[in-house]
């Protein structure tokens, strides 16, 4: 045991000797060609708008390399090799030099061959210089990165050295194809003429459009899925609120107008806080997007119904009263006979909800559903313009503007198909909802608008509807 | 009574063979009393139809002659009395109204074809969900109706391409695809330009004589004079007179009857 211990300590101190050596010979070794040149400074200079620690990709930036002479040394050139795919123009680079505090008038003259930016000075940089190479206008790699220093230096005996080591890098964040466009766009003279306008700069900033576009196509995506999956739910929701709502019996009845006048008569903004900050404290969590789908899908819901009734109402007592007479009892006209005459005529009204479905998800931001005015609402707040809010409508407009289009073919196509048979009362409910003849199909598409537009949540009556009602106050009613 | 079954050709006739039976009641109405709010249309209206009969009822507008008709299949909803179809009450609480509506088929002064379908299709749909036919029966039976209707060319077409007297045809043959037992004509001719009406008119004589059991509310004397059996006038909610076109067309009983008929010519 002891005799090991011996052993084991006298190899311990002959590798320690070893080892000393080592480090004496390093340290008088490596110092040699690292004194003549210290990188003091490589550095990009942020250039993004509201950010001032951010080096983009693709933008322009002025990258600045900066170096001291060593006591016995002087220097005649420098290379700085830039991270791969950088642009950079040999007019644009700029080098200074120092002396203690004079700067020296050296003509010097600046070679760009790739990514190797090299300045040969006229005059070598005395021991002790300080110099500056500025590149100006430089576009880092749009890729972005982490970039340290590498290159070469001459010094006045024609000496060639690697750069010394430095732990400085530049960071570059990546840009996408729009903001490098965008980037562009801000160096061009006509973009500063059209920004030197206030409001054009504020409301249409062309650099701001470029990058709110892809931007918000994500929040877009969202809007458009959260109607795509409520819509298609809320259609047989409302079609059962409207059977409730036309019900024989007064209990059914009052159910559905109750939920029908409660959902029409508040504002979709407040039913979507109730949910959003009550249903949480009930213990009931979901995520977002499907807590704002089912609200908006409760919330159409309701006005689908009286959609719903409106049409099946607009159809005349007739139908009913044929199908009846066949034989057919109240489930097999309704579905036979009365809905899918009543879908035709919905349709338009029905396009109409949609639309207003597709712009209500626009409420959903303030609940923290990331939808289109979410992306709108964060980038005005990053840049202080309201450009990306004029994008937005753009993304709103460009779905709405068809659908109000489609929604008008349809009606003329109706009116048109009418009038082509029916002279008279096609073109006397064209003229008129108050006159609505309930088989012209547009008159009741009108009408059903037309009340949407103008009556309060509870009185949503139209012409046809009243028809339907004095016959039946008149007790012309189908039995049972 | 008609001379009914006497092999016409007629329309629809193929299930009344039984109607040798001469004086089987059809539909028996006692003491029939509608009333809308405090407007009383009907007060009290007796009637019996017999197998085969074609009674035609004539009254100034407002006289109930409508709501009568409708209360045969019970679109209207009587206020007092019972409706008896064969051995049926239909104003019981237990009876099913459906059943008995495809057995009486009813057209409308405004034909209320279902715009959405075809011709073939408007025949087609009660026969396929009621009677539950299949789809090859009730086309075929489709077809052949709409034949004798005079409509054979036009089966596909729909209501809004067809004249109103060709989609009145289109209603009759509607309602007999469906083998009704009795035929409620309620001012079948009505909303037609005149032209028309005779198409529609000579497919109703046709019915008649091929021994269709027919109650038909019309404006149309002639017709009611041609093809009765027995005429009844109404008025005020009441029947005033009935009987052969004979007797009340030449010797009315009535002052009312003889003022309306004055009217009328």
């Amino acid at each position: 045991m002891q005799i090991a211990f011996a052993f084991a300590r006298k190899h311990l101190a002959g590798a320690a000797a070893v080892l000393f050596a080592a480090a004496l010979a390093v340290s008088f070794v490596l110092p040699v060609q690292a004194h003549a040149l210290d990188v003091e400074r490589w550095t990009a200079k942020p250039n993004k708008d509201g950010d001032n620690t951010t080096v983009l990709g693709a933008t322009a930036t002025r990258v600045t390399w900066q170096g001291q002479t060593a006591e016995d040394e002087s220097l005649a050139s420098v290379t700085i090799e830039m991270p791969e795919g950088t642009t950079v123009g040999a007019e644009n680079v700029k080098t200074t030099v120092l002396v203690g505090l004079d700067r020296l008038d050296a003509a010097s003259e600046a070679v760009v061959d790739g990514n190797d930016v090299t300045v040969t000075l006229a005059e070598p940089a005395p021991a002790g210089a300080l110099v500056m190479v500025e590149c100006n206008r430089t576009l880092l790699p749009g890729g972005g990165g982490s970039f340290g220093l590498a290159g070469s230096y001459t010094t006045a005996d024609g000496q060639r050295h690697d750069m010394p080591a430095t732990d400085q890098v530049i960071n570059v964040t990546g840009t996408s194809p729009a903001e490098q466009l965008s980037s562009w766009l801000n160096q061009q003279d006509w973009v500063k003429a059209w920004n030197s306008n206030k409001f054009l700069h504020l409301f249409f900033d062309p650099a701001i459009i470029v990058t709110s576009v892809p931007a918000l196509f994500a929040g877009w995506l969202v809007s458009i899925g959260v109607v795509v999956v409520s819509f298609p739910l809320a259609i047989p929701l409302g079609l059962l609120l409207s059977f409730l709502r036309m019900a024989k019996h007064r209990l059914p009845r009052a159910i559905g107008a109750t939920y029908i006048n409660i959902v029409r008569g508040t504002p979709l903004f407040l039913q979507l806080y109730i949910a959003f900050f009550g249903l949480p404290l009930m213990g009931v969590q979901m995520d977002n997007f499907t807590m704002g789908a089912i609200v908006l899908v409760m919330n159409s819901s309701a006005y689908l119904a009286e959609i719903f009734r409106a049409g099946i109402q607009s159809i005349s007592q007739g139908q009913f009263e044929a199908a009846r007479s066949l034989g057919m009892n109240g489930a097999q006209t309704m579905f036979f006979v009365i809905i899918p005459q009543t879908v035709r005529r919905v349709i338009p009204t029905m396009t109409s909800e949609f639309i207003l479905m597709y712009k209500d998800t626009s409420l959903l931001a303030a609940v923290g559903v990331t939808e289109l005015m979410m992306y709108a609402k964060t980038i005005t707040a990053a840049t202080g313009n309201v450009t990306p809010y004029i994008v937005a409508a753009g993304f709103y407009l460009i779905v709405t503007i068809p659908l109000t289009k489609l929604i008008n073919t349809m009606e003329a196509r109706m009116s048109n198909g009418r009038r082509k048979h029916k002279k008279g009362p096609a073109d006397r409910s064209i003229t008129s909802a108050a006159s609505v003849v309930p088989d012209s199909d547009a008159g009741v598409a009108r009408s059903i608008r037309l009340s949407e537009t103008f009556a309060g949540p509870a009185s949503q009556t139209d012409a046809a509807t009243r028809i339907y009602e004095d016959a039946k106050r008149n007790g012309n009613h189908i039995s049972h | 009574m008609s001379e009914a079954n006497n092999g016409a050709a007629g329309i629809g006739a193929a299930d009344i063979a039984g109607a040798d039976a001469a004086d089987e009641t059809v539909i028996r109405i006692e003491d029939l009393r509608k009333t809308f709010g405090d407007n009383e249309v009907l007060r009290g209206i007796d009637l019996d139809v017999r197998r085969g009969e074609v009674v035609v009822i004539l009254g100034p507008s407002g006289s109930g002659k409508s709501t009568l008709l409708r209360c045969v299949n019970l679109l209207e909803k009587p206020t007092g009395g019972r409706i008896f179809f064969e051995d049926t009450e239909i104003t019981a609480k237990k009876t099913d109204i459906n059943k008995v509506r495809a057995k009486v088929g009813m057209v409308f002064q405004n034909f209320n074809l279902f715009p959405h379908l075809t011709a073939k299709k408007n025949v087609m749909l009660a026969q396929q969900k009621v009677l539950h036919r299949n789809k090859e029966e009730a086309a075929r039976i489709a077809e052949e109706q709409l034949e004798k209707v005079g409509l054979g060319e036009r089966i596909d077409y729909r209501p809004s391409e067809l004249s109103g007297g060709q989609q009145q045809r289109v209603a009759i043959a509607r309602a007999l695809a469906m083998d009704p037992h009795v035929m409620l004509f309620d001012e079948a001719t009505s909303a037609l330009d005149p032209e028309l009406v005779r198409d529609v008119l000579s497919v109703m004589k046709e019915l008649a004589r091929g021994g269709m059991t027919m109650i038909v509310v019309t404006h149309e004397m002639g017709f009611a004079r041609d093809v009765a059996d027995r005429v009844i006038f109404m008025d005020g909610g009441h029947i005033v007179e009935q009987g052969t076109p004979e007797e009340v067309f030449d010797h009315p009983t009535s002052d009312r009857t003889k003022d309306f008929l004055g009217h009328i010519s």
